[in-house]
This record gives structure tokens, sequence and C-alpha cells, in this order.
């Protein structure tokens, strides 16, 4: 497919859509403070967002849920290795051979 | 209190080697993330230039992963443009949690910062830019990871561009991004009431990922903090009686 040069106002949009919301009160700083109920409250964003972005990825397969499938079982292990050993890489090497390992298994 | 031009403060240069090397292992995911992020503009059909154009002004992941097959598919832009913001809108949660780390700090820099601001930035950089009191170890603490991942962004995201259909899709690399958000997650999760906003946040992510517009990822964050806070004042008043 060949694009034009409308592609670049594309691309400047997309930008302003993804950098605006996160300079926002970075930018805006002591101008605007968050009241400390909210700021207490916004401790547990990113625990809450990591989580949303990793469930649906390892529990969804095809659209439906499915709790027996090869990455549920790499991520098992992956939280498994993280929670017991402080080696940052384990996780990574772990898990992929896990993923590997379930496939092979289940011959998928 | 501004960071001064022309010398760098060594306290500046500290926090960015501490920040550096707590986010090191965690960069790996970003790895396969960019490569697939390459390989995925090429093949839309974007040239090499317009690909790297996209990497650079828009720099992120998800918003740029979804927004693809609108563009591909011509879709209208005010689609596009709100498709994107909604994927992105996690970030006014993070940015506003992350502010006061940034007192001391001049405009242009947090401009700079917003930018640069990712997910894995954020988890690796929120408790010690909240807690530190010297402005220019916090900045150094922040940007050290964020330029870091910008380089890697682009490299890699260079590569897959020229190396897409090389690599066999059944190796799944780009499963090392998911578990490089389960690293940032475990940690965390030790204390009970951020488990808790953990396990609704992620259930209500998968109950309501047909939302349109990904919309349930902002659904189910906002739960999961409610959730979070909620156990919060709970196991406090447990406590005192």
């Amino acid at each position: 497919m060949n694009y034009d040069g409308s592609l670049w106002l594309i691309f400047i949009l997309i930008g302003l859509a993804t950098t605006l919301p996160r300079a926002s009160f970075i930018v805006l700083g002591s101008r605007v403070t968050l009241p400390s109920v909210l700021q207490r409250a916004l401790r547990y964003a990113p625990a809450a967002a990591l989580a949303a972005i990793v469930a649906p990825d390892v529990l969804v397969v095809g659209g439906q849920i499915d709790v027996l499938n090869p990455k549920l079982a790499a991520a098992g292990v992956a939280v498994a290795t993280a929670s017991l050993w402080r080696n940052p890489w384990l996780p990574f090497i772990a898990g992929m051979s896990a993923l590997h390992a379930v496939r092979y298994l289940v011959g998928s | 209190m501004n960071v001064e031009r022309g010398s760098l403060p060594s306290s500046f240069l500290s926090g960015a080697r501490e920040g550096f090397i707590s986010f090191l292992p965690l960069s790996v995911g970003l790895v396969p993330w960019a490569l697939v992020m390459g390989m995925a503009m090429a093949s839309t059909g974007f040239t090499p230039l317009q690909a790297m154009g996209m990497n650079i002004i828009v720099f992120a992941g998800t918003a740029q992963l979804g927004t693809l097959p609108l563009i591909a598919a011509e879709a209208p832009l005010w689609l596009i443009v709100v498709t994107a913001l909604a994927l992105n809108l996690r970030f006014v949660i993070f940015s506003a949690a992350l502010a006061p780390g940034f007192r001391g700090v001049g405009t242009a820099k947090r401009w700079l910062a917003g930018h640069l601001l990712t997910d894995g930035v954020f988890a690796t950089c929120l408790d010690k830019m909240l807690h530190t009191d010297d402005p220019h170890w916090r900045l150094g603490y922040y940007l050290a990871p964020a330029v870091w991942s910008w380089l890697l962004w682009q490299v890699f995201a260079l590569i897959g561009i020229y190396t897409a259909g090389f690599i066999p899709k059944q190796w799944s690399l780009e499963f090392m991004a998911t578990i490089a958000l389960i690293v940032l997650l475990v940690p965390m999760a030790r204390v009970r009431p951020m488990l808790i906003a953990a396990l609704v946040g992620g259930a209500s992510a998968t109950l309501l990922r047909n939302m349109p517009l990904r919309l349930g990822v902002v659904v189910a964050i906002c739960a999961g903090i409610a959730a979070g806070f909620a156990a919060e004042h709970w196991e406090h008043k447990a406590r005192k009686s």
C-alpha cells in the first residue's frame, strides 16, 4: 500500500494523543495538586494497570477465557521464579522455557 | 531550583547510575516488543523512513500497535486519534502519581520526561522519585532508564523493520514483554492491598476485554485502584479495633 503526506499528519496527531496524557501532571506539577486521598489511591495504579495488561494476555485465547493454555502456565512459572529468587533474568529464562516446553508437550 | 546548564551535578550522575542499574534487567522486555513493533510497521506497508518517523514521533508501543490496523484500513482520522488517546489514558494516572517527584525540575525537562514516560519507567521510578529530596538525583534516576528505553526502542524497531519475516513466529519472542510486566508486578503485590488491586484489575480487564476502544483497561485500572484503596482502609480499621 502507498501512503501519502497525510500519514505524517496522522503520526503527529497520534503523537499528541500519546504525549499529552503522559506529560499532563508532570508538566502542570505544583500548579495543580491532587487531593491527598487521590494521591494515596493512585499508589495502586501501577499494580492494577500491569495486571490489567497482563491478565487478558495470558487468560484469553482466541477471544475465550482458557485456564489451561501454555501462556498461562509460562506466566505462572514467571511469577513463581520472580517471587522466589531475586535474580532478575531468571523469570525470562524460566518463563520462555516453560512456554515452549508446555507447547511441545501439548503438541501445539 | 533547576539543574544548571553545562555541568551535570554529581548527584544527577549517581541517581542516573542507580536508576539505570535497577531498570537494566527489565529493559530486556523492550527488545522483542520493539522488534515486533518494527516488523508490524514494515508489514503494514510503511517505508523504513515512515516507520521510524512514527516510532520517534509517537514513541508508545500499545498506541502504535493499536492504531496500525486502523491506519491500514484508512479509518477516519478522529477514530485513529481517539483510539491512541484511549490506549494511553492510563498515563494520566501515572503522570499524576509521578508529578510530586518532579518538584524543583524545570518545565522543558518536565516535557521531555513526560514524552519519555513508559509503563516500565513508571513502575521502576515511582517509589524512589517520591522519597528522595534532591531534585538532581531524582531527575537522573528518572532520565537514565527513560533515555535507555528510548534508545532500545528506536534501535530494535529499526532492526525489526529490516528483519521482518526472518524471525520465526513460533518463537513467540513477544511473550518476553509479558514476562517483563510480571517481573514489575510481583514485588509490588507482596503487600496485601496491592495484591488485591492487581487481582481486581486483572480480573476486570479480562472480563471487560470486549469493551470498545479497549476502554475496559481504563475501567479495570479504576476498579483495581478502588479495591486496593478499600482493602487498605479495611486493614487499617481491623488493626485499630
